[in-house]
């Protein structure tokens, strides 16, 4: 028997003592763990949603949107220095159009409806329709055919909002190259099926022959009516070189990102009208870091409360085994001895409450993290603010809060054991001090 | 030979100081059974716990076999307490969860010596003070008083110790253990050559050791 073996017995010496306290640090531990598996998961998601949310600064031609409102384009000349401001990853650039019947061989894929000759006169007086006589009723009511949207960008696999957004999925063929000045397109699975286009087959824009080189599908109706081309060849086509109509700033970080808008802002001045979506992210992130901060609070508050607990057991033990410690001394152990032993036994105690954690951490990493997400997402209200856009995200962003998903991997296991030794520790310091502190004599003094 | 020159202890209590221990002076030969005696509060344990080094004086030496152990660092202390003292208590103070056998043996390991060699060495002393077989291998709370502290003088000369510190080695035990615990000590201190002090207050024992010291108000007075 040895210094460790003793430790490691006296660990047992009252076993009630020991079961209890035992289950008392296997359950802080366990807390502390699955309040680590939750801040994981949660940073996880604020990390998810700030990298496709929240770091994106739109640009637009001053009073444009889309195709509603006036102003003239930006340039491709005005927007290229933004590329070189820091923190931006990347600038996607786009020129959008409408192709009518006189512009291209392509058919709408999307029938007029109501709303489509609703919105076609609200465009007023000033709307001059194409010379072509299918457009006309032959009782002089006017009749609407959907434009096709043509869009020409360096970044034909992302789909702006202005484009009906949508994940791009190239179903056959392939997409041309950022930098591509050939007379290439990408359209939507809809308007290929309209048009009997396959890969391969050509159609005119601009009087021009264009190649289909993919086809794609977004998921919507809106998107998948729309042929995507090189930004180049439509500014070519349409006779806009130069021009563009709207531009995607990426930002690194979304705590980067109002310094960027001001900067984009600084350098186009009234030209354009620049807006980002922090607000929305924000409005996103708020219940998650609220989420992140409870698991964190409660994981520091978990382990402080294990190390109190070790730490009062340990010195209402070195108290009661007063007398023993100093016999020990006595008899020729060192402090170094006995404080070992102690020690041993805190470690002991600690790791068999760390076993016992983990298997709590494992078993409720998950559900406690679940439990705390639909609890925020039920009662979060995003913030006054953040106004229409902010709500809609944030109805988003808690269906996607459900979605989150503690992984419990060995990481946890191993920061469970480091946190057993740090409780060990720190519930072995101040009873080492203790230790250090009994007299033999005062055995003696007491017999 | 143990070799104690003006040795005083003070305490301080509150405002006051208190001298446990005034000017004592004394040497005691290799191997003599030696008591000392005394009234309640008289010095006697204070003394134990200076020659023990247990507690450092406030002034004086002890010398031990020619070494000055007055001046000597905690560390150092503890070596000497382990290979030169063995401690016998009024209570025993054995550790409970261990066996006799591991009570015998733990002042061995804390001298670092080979667990085999602890053992048998444990398991000699215990058949010497007359605790034989499975006895050594029981929790001293499965002894009698008597056995416990045979066990705790088992203990005391687990390291071969010059000297052995005992207080009240028989103030817990009936007459006639007490007087057994005391013709052991008596022939242990001549078979192992070995120095022993007991602390009593129980005259007929004090009256058959090698040399009697009475201490009074801190004095020693004979």
């Amino acid at each position: 028997m040895n210094v460790f073996s003793r430790g490691l017995r006296n660990a047992f010496r009252n076993p009630i003592r020991t079961f209890s306290l035992v289950a008392i640090l296997g359950l802080s531990i366990g807390l502390a763990l699955a309040m680590l598996v939750a801040y994981q998961a949660v940073g996880q998601k604020i990390s998810s949603i700030q990298s496709s949310v929240g770091n994106i600064v739109s640009i637009s031609p001053a009073g444009v949107r889309g195709f509603e409102g006036g102003g003239n384009p930006l340039t491709t000349d005005q927007i290229n220095p933004i590329t070189k401001l820091p923190n931006v990853t990347s600038v996607t650039l786009s020129l959008n159009d409408r192709l009518t019947t006189a512009d291209t061989s392509l058919v709408s894929s999307i029938e007029p409806g109501t709303l489509g000759r609703r919105f076609s006169q609200n465009n007023g007086d000033s709307f001059t329709p194409p010379p072509d006589a299918t457009r006309f009723s032959s009782s002089g009511t006017r009749s609407f055919t959907p434009p096709v949207t043509l869009v020409g960008t360096t970044t034909p696999t992302i789909l702006s909002n202005t484009q009906g957004g949508g994940t791009f999925v190239l179903k056959s063929g392939k997409v041309f190259e950022s930098n591509s000045m050939a007379n290439d397109a990408v359209i939507g699975s809809s308007l290929a099926t309209k048009n009997n286009l396959t890969v391969g087959s050509t159609f005119t824009a601009y009087s021009a022959s264009v190649n289909v080189v993919g086809i794609f599908d977004a998921g919507n109706s809106f998107a998948n009516n729309q042929v995507i081309m090189p930004l180049a060849t439509v500014q070519t086509l349409s006779g806009q070189p130069g021009q563009i109509t709207a531009a995607t700033v990426n930002v690194n970080s979304i705590t980067n990102i109002d310094s960027v808008t001001m900067a984009v802002k600084n350098m186009l001045g009234a030209t354009a009208d620049v807006t980002n979506s922090s607000i929305q992210a924000q409005a996103a992130i708020a219940p998650l870091q609220n989420i992140r901060s409870i698991s964190l609070y409660s994981l520091v508050g978990a382990v402080v409360a294990g190390s109190v607990i070790i730490l009062l057991t340990m010195i209402m033990i070195v108290r009661e085994r007063r007398r023993e410690i100093g016999v020990l001394k006595a008899i020729g152990a060192s402090n170094v001895n006995v404080m070992t032993q102690f020690t041993t036994e805190a470690v002991t105690l600690t790791v068999m409450g760390a076993v016992i954690g983990i298997v709590l951490g494992v078993v409720g990493g998950n559900p406690i993290t679940k439990l705390l997400v639909t609890n925020s997402a039920n009662s979060g209200t995003p913030a006054a603010g953040a106004g229409r856009l902010a709500r809609g995200t944030f109805g988003g962003v808690r269906n996607n809060l459900t979605s989150i998903h503690g992984v419990v991997g060995w990481n946890i296991i191993l920061y469970g054991l480091l946190a057993a030794i740090v409780i060990a520790i720190i519930g072995s310091t101040i009873a080492s001090y203790f230790i250090a502190k009994i007299r033999p004599a005062d055995v003696m003094r007491a017999e | 030979m143990l070799q104690v020159k003006d040795l005083t202890k003070v305490f301080a209590s509150g405002d006051n100081k208190v001298k446990a221990v005034d000017s004592v002076s004394l040497k005691i030969p290799d191997g003599q059974f030696a008591s000392i005696i005394g009234k309640s509060g008289s010095g006697k344990s204070t003394l134990l716990s200076l020659l023990g080094a247990l507690e450092k004086p406030t002034n004086g030496t002890i010398s031990v076999d020619d070494q000055e152990i007055t001046g000597l660092h905690d560390r150092a202390l503890s070596k000497y307490r382990c290979q030169k003292i063995g401690f016998v208590f009024q209570s025993y103070n054995l550790v409970p969860n261990l066996s006799a056998l591991e009570n015998v043996m733990l002042p061995m390991e804390f001298a670092q010596l080979a667990k085999t060699k602890r053992k048998l060495r444990a398991q000699k002393l215990l058949n010497q003070v007359g605790l034989e077989g499975a006895k050594q291998l029981r929790k001293p709370g499965r002894l009698s008083g008597g056995e416990q502290q045979r066990v705790a003088i088992a203990r005391s000369l687990a390291n071969h110790p010059k000297l052995i510190l005992a207080d009240e080695p028989t103030g817990n035990l009936d007459t006639e253990t007490g007087k057994m615990i005391f013709d052991l000590l008596h022939s242990l201190s001549k078979s192992e050559d070995t120095t022993i002090i007991a602390v009593t207050h129980d005259l007929s024992i004090a009256g058959k050791t090698d040399v009697t010291f009475k201490l009074q108000d801190g004095k020693l007075v004979s």
